[in-house]
């Protein structure tokens, strides 16, 4: 049975349709990554689950009830806030330990439960602070271990790194993780920065415009996109997309280049089509079988990788990602090369032809 | 000093002057007016002509008494009454929310003595509509205006009723500065309503509502147009004489200037007094 199922969930405010139908079920213990650009509806999308916004139709199941009518302090949720919502008058013990003894838990078990979540988080020697003497991080953490204590049915976390810098935010995207990972909790965490989806997931959900675009493991939506709009939102630096045309005889005019890529079909006539390549799919010099001129415009150089800035004879903008350092005269020509199963081939619509 | 600064302080001049003239200096002069025997000319040095008669004045002692009747009854019941007005005018089920927020406030705009014409009209034996109401449900006519008790109910009713809105949207600004999530995640604890108005809205209102009741402290040690103008200059019979009536009538009906400033400091040393220990008992134990 699914820890929460989805079933045909739609929101509206209004006349605008924010949520359109959306079916989805959640395995008991996974971390389900809901991303998407903003205003895709995955915060709203979350906070129907928590029952902070009412279901305009479908259903929303947890452990296999319906809930769509169950007030959000009965569905047993814990939900971690991009603010973190600590209340500025208590310490931390008591932000953390305020849901239980509100709810007639003896202070014992309180008391118990909040010296476990804080041995578990570090936060033992902030205990008697107040949030407003703690660093964004630590908030963070008292955040999470409000959440902790409850022993909740799932964990929401709403774009919970959003507000740290981006030192904090790769640490707590590992803190996060290992969480998970000892509390074999069900967790279902908002953001719109792909590299937590990636790193953080076992499943990522894409969200555009009210609709699940694709959802999968982070690695199948990496290699196997469904259509433009994931293969584009997903990986870092994005992936290139190209204008081409996919002939009668399977291959795809690209530039000065032609090309058979993997496909199970082919047109009856020439199709216009958006050829998809990684910028780490690319070699510089023509050893992959594929090759195209580059007029480099920028070396972006990080040490160990560098990301070059060029475009095609087309005019076409094109990003190209090797290892180590490169100092190319910029304005010069260089051939790079690319493998013809390494692109994907999309139609018109953004479909993915396969 | 910098040519900057000094520039500054030259076009500074002219409000300084004025303000040494017309504020600083009565301040003073009238601390130096309090220690002398003003009832007579010359004015002679005689701080027990003032100060002295403070401690024995009976006058004094009945309008301190009645002034602090009704700040210790009038500004607990306001600031109650304008938390729950600021926290129904917060309530997204409120329509026409505008309309409201103006109609609690305009108390403050409208003039001192047309509001006091309306409370005496209210409030008159005859032909007032309270008594008219209190007819409805069986209760014998109250005079408002020569009962002692019911005079100082007066006062304390009129007052609250012009400063109750007053007070609400200043707290009404302190609910909205609370972040919504709060309750959100409170919710999601299963925290009732009713504590999270207890043990989340009323601690972080703490800061606000403290600030309205020293404000409310200071006004009531001051009150004066309601004695004045409704009970019949703190009628009856010195009933409702507070210490800024008494105050008016040391120095502009009597003019008795030394006295009446003793009053006056007298009135602000107690003003002073009064909100530093509120403030102090308010104060956040760390």
């Amino acid at each position: 049975m699914s820890a929460i199922e989805l079933k045909t969930v739609r929101k509206s405010f209004g006349v605008v349709d924010v949520i359109n139908g959306v079916d989805l079920a959640i395995e008991s213990g996974e971390f389900c990554v809901f991303v998407g650009p903003s205003g895709c509806g995955k915060s709203t999308l979350l906070r129907m689950i928590a029952g902070l916004e009412d279901v305009t139709g479908g259903d929303v199941f947890i452990d296999g009830k319906r809930v769509n009518a169950v007030e959000p302090g009965d569905r047993e949720l814990a939900m971690v806030f991009q603010s973190y919502a600590l209340y500025p008058h208590m310490t931390v013990e008591r932000n953390m330990g305020f849901g239980l003894s509100m709810n007639g838990m003896a202070k014992a078990e309180v008391d118990k439960r909040v010296t476990e979540a804080a041995a578990a988080l570090q936060l033992q020697p902030l205990l008697k602070r107040k949030p407003s003497q703690l660093s964004g991080g630590q908030r963070q953490r008292v955040a999470i271990g409000r959440a902790i204590v409850r022993h909740p049915k799932a964990f929401l976390f709403d774009e919970p790194l959003s507000n740290l810098d981006a030192e904090l935010r790769v640490q707590m995207r590992v803190e996060i993780t290992k969480l998970h990972r000892q509390l074999g909790a069900t967790m279902i965490y908002v953001t719109h920065d792909q590299v937590e989806a990636m790193t953080m997931a076992d499943r990522i959900v894409v969200l555009r415009g009210g609709f699940i675009e694709q959802q999968g493991r982070p690695i199948d939506l990496y290699r196997d996109p469904d259509n433009a709009f994931v293969a584009g939102f997903i990986g870092s630096p994005k992936m290139n997309f190209f204008k081409g045309t996919l002939r009668p005889d399977g291959k795809v005019g690209l530039a000065e280049s032609a090309f058979a890529p993997a496909l199970s079909s082919r047109p009856g006539d020439n199709r216009e089509v958006t050829i998809g390549l990684r910028p780490e799919h690319f070699e510089i010099g023509g050893e992959a079988s594929v090759a195209l001129t580059m007029e480099i415009d920028l070396i972006e150089n990080l040490g160990g990788n560098s990301i070059w800035h060029g475009r095609l004879s087309s005019g076409e903008k094109l990003l190209v990602e090797r290892r180590g350092y490169h100092d190319q005269g910029l304005g010069s020509s260089v051939q790079v090369s690319f493998r013809p199963d390494d692109a994907l081939i999309f139609d018109h619509d953004g479909k993915r032809l396969r | 000093m910098r040519p900057r600064t000094l520039t500054a302080y030259g076009f500074l001049t002219p409000y300084l002057l004025i303000f040494l003239a017309f504020w600083v200096w009565p301040i003073i002069s009238s601390f130096w007016m309090s220690f002398l025997n003003t009832r007579r000319l010359p004015w002679t040095f005689a701080p027990q002509a003032n100060w002295g008669r403070l401690l024995v004045d009976p006058a004094f002692a009945n309008a301190l008494k009645n002034t602090l009747i009704i700040l210790v009854v009038q500004v607990p019941v306001m600031i109650a009454l304008a938390t729950v007005l600021a926290v129904l005018l917060h309530s997204p089920l409120l329509k026409a929310r505008g309309l409201f927020r103006f109609a609690f406030f305009a108390p403050v705009v409208v003039g001192e003595v047309a509001y006091a014409a309306v409370f005496r009209l209210m409030f008159n034996y005859e032909f007032g509509i309270i008594n008219k109401l209190l007819a409805l449900i069986g209760i014998a006519p109250i005079s408002w205006t020569s009962n002692p008790t019911a005079a100082m109910a007066l006062i304390i009713i009129a007052v609250t009723w012009r400063w109750a809105g007053y007070n609400a949207i200043l707290i009404l600004a302190g609910l909205q500065s609370i972040p919504q999530d709060l309750y959100e995640a409170a919710t999601l604890d299963k925290v009732s309503k009713t504590r999270q108005f207890l043990f989340i809205t009323i601690p972080l209102l703490r800061p606000i509502i403290l600030f309205c009741i020293v404000l409310s402290i200071i006004g009531t040690m001051q009150l004066f147009t309601e004695p004045f103008l409704i009970t019949n200059r703190g009628g009856p019979g010195g009933a409702t004489e507070t210490l800024g009536m008494l105050l008016y009538r040391q120095g502009f009906l009597s003019f008795n200037f030394g006295y009446a400033s003793a009053i006056a400091y007298t009135i602000a040393a107690i003003a002073m007094a009064l909100s530093l220990l509120n403030m102090w008992a308010g104060k956040e134990r760390r």
